[in-house]
């Protein structure tokens, strides 16, 4: 069997649906028991719900951007492997890159070449390094570590001094002051779709102060999302 | 833990052993079985690749991947909080998961590092993830005609597909550069990024980091932000005060109801 065939094989098929479904069960559990926490901390159902409906409809169009990336890896590797990438752990630049990587350090000039010279070794070999390379982040941190650092920060903004609630903020700040100068340096696209993004927020905001349609809130995310990126059309043929 | 000193626990406390024991078990059997995949592949198939083909292919990426997946833990724990097994596992983390907690906790009004900032963003996250799941295998079943049709390939489209982190971040940053909707605030809250942000425009200006290095850049220049946050806290240049704009969600749907 070659490459191709082990890349679309119904091993393989099975072995993507069964672990999707797990990772599928583990996240509704985990919905199930925050859900159930969130009304135990005096949260009402409204509020909860509204948080799951903005969440689903945010999610949507970066969901679409993921198939994207799917598509483009699926020419390549077949359909199962991509989607279990995609779908567990990964994210759609780092699957891209850690495949062109694997595959330029094996001495194929691309993608589509290693695939085209169906050697079944290469793939066994792409699987490997695909895994190998996400999960160092939950080895080596999350899984030791992450109780210690979620309980460190929420004992630190309990505390009586108010350093801990500056302390717990400095961490999405620095988030901010990494992004911004990066996206700020970045082409003028990202910079005028980055104001744009800007500018629909504080609209939005003051539409829902104004006609009160507090119901807008779970939307404004998304609502922003799509327009900017509808944006990014405009301002490429204007800027580039 | 024995059933008596589990008794003694408050519901909390409970909750937070429940998230970490079940999150530390999920993802090692998780890992587990994403390490077993390529084995029984190539064990069924006969196709072990040799350990120099893996240790070529692979050594560019474990270097790059490796460094930059523990930065990006370390860095996005403490802003997701207990969400953070659900988060790391289903990936997509800049672009779908973050943005989720921290549109969650903006909606319902909370903090972050605090219970309901966690359970909140627990269930967004959970419900994107979800959600994600099935539309990617609705993009799986589709993929023949959508490849086809070409509305994927569309110029349009990858433009707008590219731009998509700027189209979420500017809306998003602003939110977390304001009040919030939370129960305190931080006076001159903007001083505290402004270090960090000019020191992180030079290095961007001279060529040392670029985009895709955020991860390792944030792990970088957390001290830099903390230690500069301590000195204006403790100059009491920045101080943590009551939130004027906080309205309790409770009465703002009173007064929307009236």
């Amino acid at each position: 069997m070659g490459f191709k065939e082990i890349a679309s094989s119904p091993l393989l098929y099975g072995l993507v649906i069964v672990g999707i479904l797990m990772v599928a069960a583990y996240a509704a559990v985990f919905l199930k028991k925050a859900y159930g926490r969130c009304l135990a901390l005096g949260f009402d159902r409204k509020t909860v719900n509204g948080v799951i409906k903005s969440s689903l409809t945010f999610s949507v169009v970066p969901s679409i951007s993921i198939v994207i990336g799917f598509l483009t890896l699926s020419a390549a590797l077949g359909v199962p492997w991509p989607w279990w990438r995609l779908s567990v752990l990964g994210a759609v630049g780092y699957e891209l890159m850690a495949a062109d990587m694997a595959t330029k350090g094996m001495g194929y000039e691309s993608l589509a070449a290693m695939a085209q010279a169906n050697d079944p070794k290469v793939f066994g070999a792409v699987m490997f390094v695909m895994t190998i390379g996400i999960i160092g982040g939950l080895l080596f941190v999350l899984v030791p570590f992450g109780k210690k650092l979620t309980t460190g920060m929420m004992k630190a903004r309990k505390s009586t001094s108010t350093w801990g609630v500056v302390f717990s903020s400095c961490f999405m700040l620095t988030m901010v002051a990494v992004f911004l100068p990066l996206m700020v340096t970045g082409d003028p696209v990202q910079v005028a779709v980055l104001a744009t993004s800007a500018v629909v927020t504080v609209l939005l905001g003051l539409l829902i102060k104004v006609t009160k349609w507090a119901w807008l809130n779970d939307f404004v995310l998304a609502i922003t999302l799509i327009v900017s990126m509808v944006s990014a059309v405009g301002w490429n043929a204007l800027l580039h | 833990m024995s059933k008596k000193d589990n008794a003694a626990l408050t519901p909390g406390e409970k909750y937070i052993n429940w998230v970490h024991n079940f999150g530390r078990v999920g993802i090692i059997v998780i890992i587990l079985y994403m390490l077993c995949m390529p084995v029984i592949t190539c064990a069924v198939f006969d196709c072990f690749p040799p350990i120099a083909s893996v240790l070529k292919g692979g050594a560019g990426v474990l270097a790059l991947f490796i460094p930059l997946g523990i930065s990006e833990v370390l860095s996005y724990t403490p802003i997701v909080g207990s969400a953070c097994y659900v988060t790391f596992l289903t990936g997509n983390v800049m672009n779908l998961k973050l943005p989720c907690a921290i549109n969650a906790m903006k909606l319902a009004k909370v903090d972050q590092s605090t219970e309901k900032g966690d359970a909140i963003s627990t269930v967004a996250v959970a419900a994107s993830s979800i959600l994600t799941i099935c539309v990617i295998a609705v993009g799986v079943v589709l993929a023949v005609p959508l490849n086809n049709s070409g509305i994927l390939q569309n110029e349009s489209v990858q433009v707008a597909t590219n731009y998509m982190l700027p189209a979420l971040f500017g809306g998003m940053f602003l939110g977390l550069l304001g009040n919030g909707g939370g129960e305190t605030v931080i006076r001159k809250k903007l001083l505290i990024p402004a270090l960090p942000a000019l020191i992180v425009l030079v290095l961007g200006l001279m060529g040392i980091i670029s985009s895709g290095m955020e991860g390792i850049a944030i792990l970088v220049m957390l001290p830099v932000t903390l230690l500069w946050a301590r000195f204006l806290w403790k100059k009491n240049i920045i101080k943590v005060e009551p939130n004027p704009d906080r309205v309790d969600p409770a009465e703002e749907e009173t007064a929307t109801e009236l």
